[in-house]
């Protein structure tokens, strides 16, 4: 049932933005930001999963990031994979990337779990600085990305890549939700809210928050593999603690506890970050006050407060 | 009437603090004439630790192009650059250049982002066409591979083989003179650094094949502290050090090499060592090091390059770097295009840019030329010369010869299956 | 690797000196930094990220007071107390808002202070880098040691560390404030039922640990450029020294620390492309193998 109506809401989604682009209503803006929105907001829906559901705080969440991008360039450069095969063989090489360092991070609680992450993500950091013969080094991956079309859909092309990227988001929400809703969701949660009742009924700790930690590094994956097509390159930046950050700073911004919240805070964080570019060099200034004042002011993302609030309200009612 | 002004000027006076010097330096110039000006895009860097490559990139391009303004402009149509920050970040200097052209139609590109940002442009506009000057990428293979290359993308600056030709030829000239026939290098580890090294080594000892490299020392790209690639360049022992950090990292190790007392047994051989900004700072400058030039207001000996340096100190309190001559360039070579196709056409602007030699302050001979085969910045003026601890802070220049220059880069590139 | 010249250089004396003065100093000087951490976190249980931008102030600070008055000693002195008291203004203002919240609130916090800062100074002192340069004063010829080399300011630093370290250790265990401050550790209710103020002993630590951190960055002011944005390797250097040393542990922060130098100094010798990727290494390996580090209370 709730998978049905996810799908229908997913559907209208994509078909109002489908009309709004290729209508007269497009405009390159409109474009550019759909592309970076549906990058970003899949990496912070997918670190969410750690975060809001199974309480794990990774600080290295752009490891698996990088990784995509990277994996789906070099493919793509060796001239012989197609789009499609090439995502999901970058999606599954990120999976496999995040069950090895999964396996040896999810073992360890709170702060030493967000480290050790964090650990691995500069490694992963430093060995594509260093391995400059497969990866560019500092200048990320040279020469473009090829993107032959596949099935009418030219990446090439911004729009074609836009409506493709929103395509993947939402389809990829429409899974995450689902995998939420499934007694694998629920287990995540007890094994957050009360690990103790969580071992007594048998749970494996180690299983689930594995399994989380390689769905989301997975989804993490796709996410680069955006990230690429869009500047149709690989930098070492997208693997970079600061990346981490950022996608920390989205979801701190729309909320943790409603599903959507992340992309909520992506729309804002984007908006945000667009608009003090535009007006000042002092990103860091403007950033920096605006984010003590939500931190301090609201000490939760915008949906939790709203959600919060409005239940209170329905509370009071007679 | 329609006044020029960067963005954001007037936000950064709401918030009312520091950096007169910079914005006092922007007059507003009136038009009796209103029309739409000419945009230019300036990707850039405004923020960490190399904020100087675009404020004085931003700073020497807002000189030029008030003087091209003041002037009445392509027919009555002002220039107007619009230069944001994309904090070092290459995935945002693509997202802002994309920006540039698509939200704001900006008609050309001045990317004053260094190599990284530099080459993550150069995909941006591969795929849209904007014409663009790449102003600080000193990364040879940016022009020099053909794969790279591509109608609407130039370079209007200093390359890293141009440099290590010179270098190395002065190198080799000083090594046989004073017998240095053990050579230690200590570079940043990235492209610029491992490939700009690997070319002077190259040359030097081409020129000189008694030199001889007995280690090497690779610090990270503004890294903190260079204690470490000291202490390994003094196991060594070394007669010659040849490195080409540059800026804060340059004065870090100069200032760290001399209290270990390197500088009394080595040679420093810092090819970006006679910059403005980096001289000034350096508190022990040793006497007699090597550099060759990044801008100096005494090199060439012109009259128009001393009244440049002028005219930017007393705008901007300070004196123009290696990044300033290079944007300065920038808007010359393009605004001569503008008014000699007489309107923007990207087509026609980019194929009067191929081959235009400009008459310049900067040039070897008086002027520079955007060549056309590679679209690179070349005649441009290199020199070597040793540094003393007070202005004119570089003495015993020594130019050199494109002629070499042209000639050895040919074969270089013919080694590179590039030729 | 170049694991022989490694062999060669262990095996003479004036390398092995070189080296190890080398390593030791810069160690301390990181140590400075990380027991600010270490103690902030012990106590407070708070991850203060924004520690590398105190260091990169004291480092400010230390310019603003020698330029004018050319004594190492005022500049050393108002790096600290500079430091010390942003620190408090932090800790009473900001972080003190977010105690008992979780990690992120901290993170956030703390990115948005450094983000703040590494602006703030660029109005005030320029984007551009600066250096203060070696004082006159310690401009002498390089001590030579069985034909190794250590320049005399490194001999200073190290002493004037080493002193602090000291003092650090006696007032710890040796004051009642010492005590306060280890008991609030492990049990700060109890400290609390005690009549003890813990809103001041945990203003008073966050300033002491801002205070370490302004000092180290005043001392490498005359060697490291000072330019926005230098928290931030320090930063991470710090915090692979807590890790590894167990967070909250200041004995763990000195080993661990001169561990790091060592790491360095030797590494530079015998795996100069992975002395980075060393450090991570050793980080993941202590986080895996024993997690509580070093010094760890926790089993």
């Amino acid at each position: 049932m709730g998978f049905g109506r996810d799908s229908a809401i997913a559907l209208a989604v994509l078909l109002v933005f489908i009309l709004l682009e290729f209508t007269g209503l497009r405009s390159a803006g409109l474009v550019d930001f759909a592309i970076r929105f549906a990058t970003f907001g899949l990496l912070a829906l997918s670190l969410n999963l750690l975060i809001g559901s199974a309480g794990l705080v990774s600080f290295g969440h752009a490891a698996y990031f990088g990784m995509g991008a990277y994996s789906f360039g070099l493919l793509m450069q060796t001239g012989a994979w197609s789009v499609p095969a090439a995502i999901l063989a970058a999606v599954a090489m990120t999976a496999l990337l995040a069950l090895v360092i999964g396996a040896l991070c999810v073992r360890l609680s709170e702060i030493y779990f967000a480290f050790l992450t964090l650990a691995f993500q500069m490694l992963l950091h430093s060995l594509i600085l260093s391995w400059i013969g497969l990866t560019g080094g500092d200048q990320g991956l040279m020469g473009g990305i090829p993107k032959p079309p596949f099935l009418g859909v030219d990446l090439a092309r911004q729009d074609h890549l836009a409506a493709f990227s929103l395509f993947c988001l939402v389809a990829s929400a429409v899974a995450l939700r689902q995998i939420l809703r499934s007694p694998f969701g629920a287990a995540l949660r007890m094994l957050r809210d009360n690990p103790d009742r969580a071992a007594f009924l048998g749970l494996s700790v180690f299983r689930y928050r594995l399994a989380a930690f390689v769905i989301a590094g997975s989804f993490a994956g796709l996410a680069g593999v955006l990230m690429s097509l869009y500047v149709s390159g690989a930098f070492p930046s997208f693997a970079f603690w600061t990346t981490s950050g950022e996608a920390i700073f989205m979801i701190m911004l729309g909320g943790v506890s409603v599903f959507l919240g992340p992309l909520v805070g992506t729309a804002i964080f984007l908006m945000l970050n667009d608009w003090i570019t535009a007006v000042t060099e002092h990103h860091g200034l403007f950033l920096g006050i605006i984010l003590l004042i939500i931190v301090l002011g609201l000490r939760k993302g915008l949906l939790d407060f709203a959600v919060e609030h409005w239940r209170a309200r329905r509370g009071n009612q007679p | 009437m329609s006044t020029i002004k960067p963005p954001g000027l007037h936000r950064r006076r709401l918030i009312g603090v520091g950096a007169a010097a910079a914005i006092t330096g922007f007059p507003n110039i009136g038009f009796t004439q209103a029309r739409q000006p000419i945009k230019i895009g300036v990707p850039t860097i405004l923020s960490g630790r190399v904020a100087q490559l675009g404020i004085s990139s931003r700073n020497a391009m807002q000189i030029e192009v008030d003087a091209f303004n003041a002037s009445g402009g392509l027919d009555g149509r002002p220039i107007e650059l619009i230069v944001r920050d994309s904090r070092g970040v290459p995935a945002e200097a693509a997202r802002i250049a994309r920006e540039m052209i698509s939200s704001d139609a900006v008609e050309f590109l001045f990317d004053a982002e260094p190599s990284s940002g530099g080459f993550a442009i150069h995909e941006v506009v591969r795929e849209t066409g904007t014409v663009t000057l790449h102003i600080n990428s000193e990364t040879s293979s940016l022009t020099a591979d053909p794969r790279q290359r591509f109608w609407n993308a130039f370079r209007v600056a200093r390359q890293g083989i141009h440099d290590s030709i010179a270098g190395g030829y002065y190198a080799a000239s000083v090594a046989r003179s004073r017998n240095l026939r053990r050579w230690m290098t200590i570079s940043p580890d990235y492209a610029y650094g491992r490939d700009t090294t690997a070319e002077f080594v190259e040359f030097a000892r081409s020129f000189n094949a008694d030199i001889q490299i007995t280690g090497e020392t690779w610090p990270r790209l503004f890294q903190a502290d260079y204690t470490e690639n000291i202490t390994r360049l003094n196991q060594g022992r070394p007669q010659a050090v040849y490195s080409c950090l540059w800026a804060g990292d340059l004065v870090t190790f100069v200032e760290q090499a001399s209290i270990f007392g390197l500088f009394a047994q080595s040679q420093l051989f810092a090819v970006n060592m006679a910059d403005y900004t980096t001289l000034q700072q350096v508190r022990n400058l040793p006497r007699g090091v090597h550099s060759g030039n990044r801008y100096l207001r005494n090199f060439p000996t012109v009259p128009e390059n001393l009244a440049f340096a002028t005219e930017y100190n007393r705008r901007f309190n300070t004196f123009p770097t290696n990044w300033s001559w290079q944007s300065a360039t920038a808007v010359r070579l393009l605004t001569t295009a503008l008014r000699q196709v007489g309107g923007t056409n990207p087509r026609e602007v980019a194929a009067k840019l191929k081959g235009m030699t400009i008459e310049s302050p900067f040039g070897a001979e008086g002027t520079v030329t955007m060549r056309a085969e590679d679209q690179t910045l070349v005649d441009y003026a290199i020199g070597w010369g040793t540094t003393i601890s007070a202005d004119p802070f570089v003495e015993n220049m020594q130019k050199a010869d494109w002629a070499t220059i042209r000639r050895l880069e040919a074969e270089w590139k013919r080694g590179k299956g590039w030729g | 690797m170049e694991l022989t010249e490694l062999g060669e250089c262990v095996s003479s004396l004036s390398c092995v000196v070189t080296q190890l003065a080398a390593g030791l100093t810069i160690g301390m000087l990181l140590f400075l930094v990380a027991s600010g951490l270490t103690l902030i976190f012990g106590v407070l249980g708070l991850v203060n990220f924004a520690h590398g931008s105190l260091y990169m102030m004291g480092a400010y600070f230390a310019l603003a007071a020698y330029g004018p008055t050319g004594s190492f000693a005022l500049a050393v002195l108002a790096g600290t107390l500079g430091a010390a008291l942003l620190g408090l203004f932090f800790e009473r203002f900001l972080l003190s808002r977010i105690y008992g919240q979780d990690v992120l609130m901290q993170l956030l916090v703390c990115y948005a202070i450094i983000l703040i800062l590494d602006d703030v100074v660029k109005i005030i002192w320029g984007a551009d880098f600066r250096n203060m340069g070696v004082p006159p004063a310690f401009l002498h010829p390089p001590f030579i040691i069985g034909g190794g080399v250590v320049p005399y300011f490194y001999a200073i630093l190290f002493g004037i560390t080493a002193l602090i370290a000291v003092a650090l250790s006696y007032g710890m265990s040796r004051t009642r404030f010492g005590r306060i401050v280890r008991a609030a550790a492990v049990n700060p209710g109890m400290v609390g039922a005690l009549g003890i103020n813990t809103t001041v002993v945990y203003a008073a630590v966050f300033a002491i640990g801002a205070g370490l951190a302004g000092a180290a960055g005043a001392l490498s002011a005359p060697i490291r450029s000072v330019v926005p944005g230098a928290g931030v390797s320090i930063l991470i250097e710090s915090f692979i020294v807590t890790v590894i040393g167990g967070m909250g542990s200041i004995g763990g922060a000195l080993a661990a620390s001169l561990i790091l130098g060592l790491t360095r100094s030797f590494g530079s010798i015998g795996f100069p492309l992975f002395v980075e990727g060393a450090m991570f290494v050793i980080m993941a390996l202590v986080l895996i193998l024993r997690p509580s580090g070093l010094g760890g209370r926790r089993g």
